[in-house]
């Protein structure tokens, strides 16, 4: 996805939160298709090996890079969406 | 032996069957569950064992351990009460984790290292089965996992016993398990002349021209006598002895004379206290290869010295499931001692003039009274072992 040029959102919170469904339900993780933003990733049964899945994805496709000192506060699917929209916003503003 | 060594649960999957009964019942009613040259397990069900999530992380080798160490579990009432720090879990594999291997490789060619999954190393590592097992049992004593090619299964249930005879456990789960038909691995056997051309497996037989690979795993519940006795566990056999020597020969061929494969034989029956004499039925490692049939024949010449009991390979209904075969065939075995009934070896119609011995052709042959039966398995890098097994 190319940058913004005008430093704006390139992504909604919507896209970001079906990504990481999607991610989630081939993972097989229970409950992925209607997990809310609230549900953490121990409610979730989602290890570290699963999340390192799971951000490669994000990454790839939405173009954010996202470093491990980022990742230590991520608790939720809520803390992920928040993450990549400002990732987003950072990129595009770059 | 210091201390008595019973068994007091027993799990299989194999190509011809799961579960200690259904697969017993299937080599005695002389079923094949060898079909396009493989024994594959087509009808394990990975989800009766596990969660789909936890499948998706688990190699199929480990999913086979999985299934048999539950059942054997089950059978014998584990994990309720027994102690988690004297509770081990002894598993093997020949190969590991291959498909996962395969996969990972692929990928890794094919997009470099971001491809490469999270999941890859604890799904191909070679004890990931034994960790998973224990996480399951809550087993805080000793777990790992043992390697000695197609011999591996009879290692770990040997090597199990021995540290419950020591007094390193109470109530060991012991077994091993191969999920290897992959392209690869085939590949592999099939260019160093392993496999049958042919696609079948017929051990002993004069036309034999090689092993058919096969899938699956077999596990079984180890127990001092006496912590059974004390919890009132069921007795499904014994572990009376076990035997293990390596031929120092070839990293493939076995040793020309036997040598390896009748001292580890000698050494079990010896370990169990017994006498060639007392030994009513082999199970063989059987591979139908021109090499093992003719040399493990010879061996058990060695060993009986002109009076050898009927010895039945039931690789002759499953193929050969390396690192499975050894616990697997444990199970075979313990089921001719359960019902005194010795499973035929399929496919045995021309005689092989070095191959002089009675393969049990015409099986299911009963066998009342059976007591005391050997189970071999002999593995490349010509590590052989062998398994003592009596009745309850």
């Amino acid at each position: 996805m190319a940058p913004d040029q005008t430093g704006t959102a390139t992504l909604t919170e919507d896209q970001v939160l079906a990504r990481i469904r999607a991610t989630l339900a081939e993972q097989k993780v229970p409950g992925a298709e209607s997990a809310s933003l609230d549900a953490t990733w121990s409610e979730l049964d989602v290890d570290s090996l699963d999340l390192v899945e799971l951000v490669k994805t994000l990454e790839d496709e939405f173009g954010v890079t996202i470093h491990d000192e980022e990742l230590k506060p991520i608790a939720s699917v809520g803390d992920a969406v928040t993450l990549v929209l400002r990732l987003d916003v950072e990129r595009a503003s770059a | 032996m210091s201390r008595e060594v019973v068994i007091t649960g027993r799990g299989v999957v194999a190509p011809v069957g799961e579960g200690p009964e259904a697969f017993f019942d299937a080599l005695t009613s002389r079923r094949s569950g060898i079909a396009d040259g493989v024994g594959a397990c087509d009808e394990f069900d990975s989800e009766r064992w596990m969660t789909p999530k936890e499948a998706r992380r688990t190699d199929r080798y480990a999913q086979l351990a999985i299934a048999a160490a539950g059942q054997a579990a089950e059978e014998a009432g584990l994990p309720d009460g027994i102690e988690p720090e004297r509770l081990g879990v002894v598993m093997g594999t020949g190969m590991g984790g291959l498909s996962t291997l395969e996969r990972e490789c692929r990928n890794w060619l094919e997009g470099g290292d971001r491809a490469v999954s999270p999941h890859t190393v604890p799904m191909m590592m070679p004890n990931a089965a034994a960790g998973l097992i224990a996480m399951r049992l809550d087993a805080h004593g000793p777990g790992f996992q043992i390697g000695s090619a197609c011999a591996t299964g009879a290692h770990a249930i040997g090597e199990a016993a021995r540290m419950i005879e020591r007094g390193a456990a109470d109530v060991v789960v012991a077994g091993g398990a191969e999920a290897a038909l992959t392209g690869l691995c085939i590949a592999a056997f099939r260019s160093m002349g392993a496999l049958s051309r042919e696609g079948v497996s017929r051990p002993f037989d004069a036309r034999r021209d090689g092993f058919v690979i096969g899938e699956g795993a077999g596990a079984v519940v180890l127990e001092a006598a006496e912590h059974a006795q004390a919890r009132g566990a069921d007795v499904r056999g014994r572990v009376a002895g076990y035997g293990a020597s390596n031929d120092a020969f070839h990293i493939t061929q076995p040793d020309a004379d036997g040598r390896g494969a009748a001292q580890a034989m000698r050494a079990a029956i010896a370990d169990a206290g017994a006498t060639p004499a007392e030994v009513g039925y082999v199970n063989a490692h059987g591979t139908s290869t021109p090499f093992n049939d003719r040399i493990e024949t010879a061996a058990v010449h060695t060993v009986f010295d002109g009076d050898a009991p009927p010895v039945s390979s039931t690789k002759s209904a499953m193929g050969h499931l390396l690192g499975g075969a050894g616990a697997v065939e444990a199970v075979a075995t313990l089921g001719a001692l359960e019902h005194g009934v010795l499973p035929p070896t399929l496919n045995y119609e021309e005689p092989d003039p070095e191959c002089d011995l009675d393969y049990v052709p015409d099986g299911p042959r009963e066998a009342g009274g059976l007591q005391l039966a050997l189970s071999n398995s002999f593995g490349f890098g010509g590590q052989n072992a062998c398994l003592a097994l009596s009745a309850p």
